[in-house]
């Protein structure tokens, strides 16, 4: 197991030497490593950031890439996409980034109490696991199939993503984050409704509590120096931007409530504005979006286009598919919006853009979703069960690389 | 530059027809990829290249042709390339510090109901030969001459999200066709983003469809890209169909091929429906 | 009936070509031109959309005196400094003025391309205004309008549509060559005619008809086949009974490995080559090194 290995690899990346390189492009690289919490991209050479949850990071091919945009559209009932966005700032408090928080519907402060406790002692998490995952003998042999023992030895499918080697941390989402660690912090919040307003006399066509948060970023990034405008002075550091519920009629957004909005530019304009603050800078940047109120959906295309990550999350609360055995292992569905190209032709693409996620007891995890083969109602129910009494403990280790241990030999 | 797509479309970077106007369409998938492949291209064809590039930095369109082999800031020290990085330049205007200062090309986010006539100007400016860019020392120490001008837009969809009008779009581009294409001979690459499904309506519609089907009647070449009907795929991106208008000569008023696509690191490959390496 | 329109035997009127992104019409346009041209008739033309060399591309050389092009393609909505002619000045006055210019008296046919473009551009009752003025005053013998429907609302293209004494809708054909114009011609006396033909165009502009499309609708219902039962003809039986099952089951299958094989592979039977050693007190074993006995 890699685990007690990755637990340092944080801190590791932190005192690796510079290499000595003659290019002059693998220099700026080499120096940004030394930023914590981040990593070049295995694929790109991108510096990226982890997203907090391990099975997102590895959906988006290892993290976000500095300098670009997640959007979220939120679920129903907003509960699994603001615990993506927590995840994502207390990943930020853990490594020491600043955080810029802007909210419209509570203060950002009681999305900051609520962040998710870290979990810093992996070791002792993973080893329940593993005497786990030996009794399953008995469970494997009702569910096993006949099989030429030359396929026995192919590993079996596994159904949570993660990488082999670990990037970010671990959280209990039943737990909240100490006070201590989390105003070591230092962040910066945004609340619209306590926000000062000046009138504007300019013809934008962006809202006014969309130019006081871009005025406000732009004010915080470049104080901050992660414009690069101060350079070498202090050591750099990354800044993490939550905007939570963008578009939602308390930012004064008639997005959500006609089908043809009259700001129905305002939003993407921000978007752009966004954009262009965070291609200039080191920050990343995580936005929720109530999507499902927007009725246009040619609207909706294009406020997609402007983020480089997309995913949106369907919950099962309150929907028919609650119900329906097929899902009864997972909360809801997630799906893969839009893939980012930056710096690249081509961007490694997921596998399938149509998942699966669940709440654990501590861990939100997102997982190929799986349907049994057998749709009888009774055959698949019971099969399915055991398949996940099987795989629970395996996924929660997060990082299992086989089941091969499942085999007799 | 993508090879395999020169033979398709039947050019080379010594030996292509001039004043043409191309639009990539997208819808369902990413389309990006050929407006880097038509820039490496005009700039191994020694073109005269305006690039309006509205959507990404300048230093991910520098990441990307280094890949494809061309170097974007040789070219634009030479004075071959003159590059609008739109994002970097829309700050200045989005978050007014003292009024009037940041581009004039991009009045049109003060106040999109003006129109992009000085966006166009801005066009007409960095391609004409009487403009004050031309005429830059080249490293050999003569003037360097290029080509006919070129003029890239990546893409044109998004000035709709920043308030602009369909009709001021599209005015925009028969402006720029008039200029770039009919009066100075020259080429027209543009990209166009459109929602994942095809709506139909009956054209009031404010939105990138429109605009489409407005600058498809405008345009002489067209490559659509669209995602597989079958649905995602990781070993084939897409398929582009490609469509000849107004073909004079020969006849036959329009030619379409339906290619497959994957996009590679450095190159991407076309090939017929259903031959993917994957699959045979 | 299309040819009857081109050779403008059906007298002068407005004349309105629709098209769509998927098929131009205005290939077909210039064959209303060359038709025009080569009976002896002045034509002035109107052009938004493409440039004079383009229109003029593939028309006969010697009839060009008497054809006049209206640049309104470099520059239709003013924007450098001299215009030759901009979209605002689509009104009867103006053009009236245009055509005095050409210091013609012969009544010519007004070729527009396209009336999108000023559709985009001026409300459509000032336009439809302009229209019937031109399709009724005497200088004007007859008007050809080529519009994208595709491009305007429904209501629109009707409101074009009514005016027009004759309209040729063009889409694409189902074979690579040719394409279909469906032509709707409306009499003075109010009869209206309707046809649909597949025509193509030659190098030289002269339009062929080739024949009538088939009625799509037949066509497709011959070609419906009764849906096939997947699991009509298998080489396996997809329906076991309980018995046939049991017996299924039973049967050993090749390279499975089982537990029984596996232990009795594993674990064999006493006296096949087992090494029995017992440790003497002699031996001279070292933890460290257990081969030092060898000499290696």
């Amino acid at each position: 197991m890699a685990a007690p290995m990755k637990s340092v690899g944080s801190k590791l990346s932190v005192e690796r030497p510079a290499f000595t390189t003659t290019s002059f492009q693998k220099k700026t690289r080499s120096k940004l490593v030394s930023i914590p919490g981040t990593r070049p991209s295995v694929q790109n050479g991108q510096l990226i950031v982890s997203t907090g949850v391990t099975s997102l990071d590895y959906l988006l091919g290892g993290g976000l890439a500095v300098g670009t945009l997640l959007l979220i559209e939120e679920d129903r009932y907003d509960s699994y996409s603001r615990m993506i966005l927590k995840y994502f700032l207390a990943e930020g408090v853990v490594c020491r980034h600043e955080l810029f928080v802007a909210a419209v519907q509570e203060s950002p402060d009681d999305i900051l109490q609520e962040l998710p406790a870290p979990i810093l002692d992996d070791i002792a998490i993973h080893k329940p696991v593993e005497q786990h995952g030996l009794p399953c003998g008995p469970q494997d042999s009702l569910d096993s199939m006949k099989i030429a023992w030359r396929y026995q030895n192919l590993p079996k499918v596994q159904s949570a993503l993660a990488s082999s080697s670990r990037f970010g941390h671990y959280y209990d989402v039943s737990k909240t984050m100490e006070p201590e660690i989390r105003q070591a912090a230092n962040c910066h919040r945004f609340y619209f409704p306590e926000h000062p307003t000046q009138s504007s006399p300019t013809q934008s066509p962006m809202l006014e509590s969309y130019s006081a948060l871009l005025k406000s970023l732009q004010e915080v990034i470049h104080k901050g120096g992660f414009d690069g405008a101060a350079p070498m002075t202090k050591s750099r550091n990354i800044l993490r931007i939550g905007l939570h519920s963008l578009g939602s009629a308390l930012w004064g957004d008639d997005l959500c409530c006609r089908d043809n909005p009259r700001h129905s530019h305002a939003l993407t304009t921000f978007l752009y504005g966004l954009r262009a603050l965070l291609r200039s800078s080191l920050s990343v940047a995580v936005v929720t979006l109530p999507s499902h109120l927007i009725q246009n959906r040619a609207l909706m295309g294009s406020i997609t286009r402007l983020c480089d990550n997309a995913i949106s999350l369907e919950s099962f609360k309150g929907s028919e598919r609650e119900t329906n055995p097929l899902y009864k292992d997972y909360h809801g569905l997630l799906h893969v919006r839009q893939v980012p190209h930056l710096n690249c032709l081509v961007s490694e693409l997921p596998d399938r853009k149509d998942l699966a996620f669940k709440l654990k007891r501590k861990q939100f995890s997102i997982e190929r979703l799986h349907l049994p083969p057998d749709l009888s109602e009774t055959v698949s129910r019971v099969s399915r069960g055991e398949l996940a009494g099987a795989a629970m403990p395996g996924s929660a280790c997060g990082s299992s690389t086989s089941g091969n241990k499942h085999l007799d030999f | 530059m993508f090879t395999e797509l020169n033979s398709i479309l039947n050019i080379t970077p010594d030996n292509f027809k001039q004043g043409e106007f191309v639009l990539i369409s997208d819808r369902h998938t990413d389309g990006s990829f050929l407006i880097h492949h038509f820039l490496s291209f005009y700039l191994r064809a020694r073109c005269k290249v305006c690039f309006l590039g509205l959507v990404q930095s300048f230093s991910h369109y520098c990441a990307v042709s280094q890949r494809l082999g061309v170097s974007l800031v040789q070219a634009k020290e030479k004075g071959q390339l003159i590059f609008l990085e739109g994002l970097k330049e829309s700050l200045s205007v989005l978050i007014p510090k003292e009024p009037n200062t940041g581009s004039q090309a991009l009045d049109f986010l003060r106040d999109p109901s003006a129109g992009l006539r000085s966006l166009y100007e801005f066009v007409r400016a960095s391609v004409s030969h009487t403009g004050g860019v031309e005429g830059v020392e080249g490293v050999e120490g003569g003037v360097e001459e290029w080509g006919p001008p070129v003029l890239l837009v990546d893409d044109l969809s998004v000035l709709l999200s920043l308030g602009v009008s369909v009709g001021a779009a599209l005015d925009f581009s028969h402006y720029c066709r008039a200029t770039v294409c009919s009066q100075l001979q020259g080429s027209m690459v543009m990209l166009v983003r459109c929602e994942a499904e095809e709506e139909e309506d009956d054209g009031d519609e404010e939105g990138p469809e429109r605009l489409l089907k407005g600058l498809t009647h405008q345009c002489s070449l067209t490559l659509q890209v669209q995602g597989l009907p079958t649905g995602y795929c990781r070993d084939i991106h897409g398929q582009v169909e490609v469509c000849w208008r107004n073909r004079h000569g020969n006849g036959q008023q329009m030619q379409k091929k339906l290619f497959q696509y994957k996009v590679h690191d450095k190159s991407a490959s076309f090939f017929a429906r259903g031959t993917s390496s994957a699959v045979l | 009936m299309l040819p009857e329109i081109l050779q403008g035997t059906v007298g002068g009127g407005f004349v309105l070509i629709q098209d769509s992104s998927n098929y131009s019409g205005r290939q077909l346009l210039k064959s209303f031109i060359h038709a025009a041209l080569t009976r002896e008739e002045v034509v002035h033309v109107l052009g938004f959309e493409v440039s004079e060399e383009e229109l003029k591309d593939g028309l006969n050389e010697s009839s060009m005196q008497r054809l006049h092009f209206h640049n309104a393609y470099i520059d239709p909505l003013g924007w450098t400094e001299s215009p030759h002619f901009t979209v605002h000045q689509f009104s009867m006055e103006q053009l009236t003025s245009l055509f005095k210019q050409t210091q013609q008296t012969k009544p010519f046919t007004l070729v527009i391309d396209s009336l999108s473009w000023i559709l985009r551009h001026i409300s459509t009752p000032v336009v439809c205004e302009s229209l019937q003025q031109l399709k009724k005053g005497g200088a004007v013998r007859a008007v050809i309008g080529l519009l994208h429907s595709d491009m305007h609302q429904r209501g629109l293209v009707g409101s074009v549509c009514h005016l027009a004494t004759s309209v040729i809708t063009v889409r694409p054909g189902l074979r690579g060559d040719g394409a279909v114009a469906k032509t709707t011609k409306r009499s003075k006396t109010g009869k209206v005619t309707q046809d649909e033909e597949i025509f193509s165009i030659k190098e030289d502009l002269t339009v062929t008809v080739q024949g009538k499309p088939s009625q799509p609708g037949t066509t497709q219902t011959e070609l419906e086949e009764p849906e096939a039962d997947p699991t009509a003809n298998l080489t396996f039986n997809l329906r076991l009974s309980d018995k046939e099952r049991e017996a299924k089951e039973k049967l050993a299958l090749p390279f499975v490995f089982s537990k029984e094989k596996k232990t009795a592979l594993l674990h064999t039977g006493p006296g096949s080559g087992r090494i029995l050693y017992e440790p003497d007190a002699n031996d001279d074993y070292d933890q460290e090194d257990p081969d030092d006995d060898l000499d290696v």
